[in-house]
């Protein structure tokens, strides 16, 4: 294989990944708006739905264009459909999220994951002032010292899953998930209302 | 024809139901792109028994909700219950037609499988047999995470899956589901095969 087709190739496979990881996040953001009932986690599901449409047709024009090798259609066949099954799965994703945002309260049923303790989601911008600007998560140490998860990171146009090693940025929307006592605290923390040393 | 088999009631909660199918659809679309991605047929047809399964829970599902809507309420909020229920099936298909694409074999080019294979966890699937170690010890026992670098995300047993096991005793005749390092997937078949005696 000639080292442009190699080079095709990688390019369509990496469109392919983030694909599959945007609807992976979408499935995983949805259902936890649904559990948590939370309008922030199934607003960002539908903003992640906006930029997935963006993607799928990036990926299919660059998967149709031209190579030049002889391709089997079976062989082109078989990545596009998977696209579209990403596509499919995010629609899917947010059209739950769509439940939540129609504002129907969460039938008693469906009562959900953490029963006696009030869950909350909270969804903060980190300010230049914030002590955690610059530090990683592990750093932050948010969850010792709010007692809120962060459930998602987003920068710019991108939504980051959130490791020990991710850098929290001046910048970055930070949605988390925890008990309703952690909420001001995180509140703080992260917008830089207080310092960590007083915490 | 085809014979579709019929799906009974019974008394099941919905939480439970519905937090069942969204584990199965996640399981599946793992499961069906490491069935694409490796060209494995085992591992598709898989996901289409899991597919079927859905299918019974979302009827279940459905049924559950119908007789516990007493009122004008409780029908506004279930409507949305049973909303995310058939969405989450719609997810479920969507992995399965990947699944299908192998069995239709159609492949996904050879340089895309190169690229992802080197990108991806891979995804094993494992029988225990009589002799190995494994047998009798739970998930959490064999701590696999640590030793091999590999996850146990499913057990099979006959037609019943165990779905992220931890407590589960392996039994002989165990389909494992496992992901992670292609070294570390050739360990556990090995322990599973009854060919090794640890994991050194």
């Amino acid at each position: 294989m000639s080292k442009a087709d190699m080079e095709h190739w990688r390019r369509v496979t990496s469109d392919l990944v983030k694909l599959k990881n945007t609807s992976e996040m979408m499935i995983d953001l949805a259902y936890s708006a649904v559990l948590l009932n939370s309008r922030y986690l199934a607003e960002e599901v539908q903003l992640l739905e906006e930029q997935m449409d963006q993607l799928h047709i990036d990926f299919q024009c660059r998967a149709l264009s031209r190579t030049v090798e002889k391709v089997d259609p079976r062989d082109l066949l078989g990545i596009i459909r998977m696209g579209n099954v990403t596509e499919r799965i995010a629609d899917a994703a947010a059209e739950i999220a769509e439940v939540v945002l129609r504002g129907i309260e969460p039938h008693p049923i469906l009562q959900m994951v953490i029963q006696d303790a009030e869950e909350t989601v909270e969804r903060v911008t980190v300010s230049g002032d914030s002590p955690v600007a610059g530090k990683t998560i592990k750093e932050a140490a948010l969850a010792d010292e709010t007692g809120m998860w962060v459930l998602v990171i987003r920068r710019d146009n991108k939504w980051i899953r959130p490791r020990p090693d991710t850098v929290l940025m001046a910048g970055d929307v930070v949605i988390a998930s925890g008990y309703s006592e952690g909420e001001e605290d995180f509140k703080r923390l992260l917008t830089g209302k207080i310092s960590e040393e007083e915490e | 024809m085809i014979k579709v088999r019929k799906t009974e009631y019974k008394p099941a909660p919905v939480r439970e139901t519905l937090i069942q199918m969204k584990d199965i659809s996640e399981l599946m679309i793992d499961l069906a792109y490491s069935a694409a991605l490796f060209h494995n047929k085992e591992l598709a047809e898989e996901v289409m028994e899991l597919e079927a399964k859905v299918d019974d829970l979302v009827y279940l599902l459905n049924m559950n909700l119908m007789l516990a809507a007493r009122d004008r309420r409780d029908a506004e909020t279930l409507a949305g219950v049973a909303k995310i229920g058939s969405l989450t099936n719609a997810i479920s298909d969507a992995a399965a037609d990947i699944a299908s694409l192998v069995l239709h074999d159609i492949e996904v080019h050879s340089a895309v499988r190169e690229v992802f294979q080197r990108a991806e966890e891979h995804l094993g699937r494992v029988v225990v047999s009589d002799g190995s170690f494994i047998c009798g010890k739970t998930v959490d026992d064999l701590d696999l995470a640590s030793e091999v670098g590999v996850d146990i995300i499913a057990i099979r047993r006959g037609q019943v899956w165990h779905i992220n096991p931890d407590k589960e005793l392996i039994m002989p005749g165990d389909i494992l589901v496992a992901r992670g390092t292609e070294e570390g997937l050739e360990h556990l078949l090995a322990a599973a095969k009854g060919e090794a005696e640890n994991f050194e």
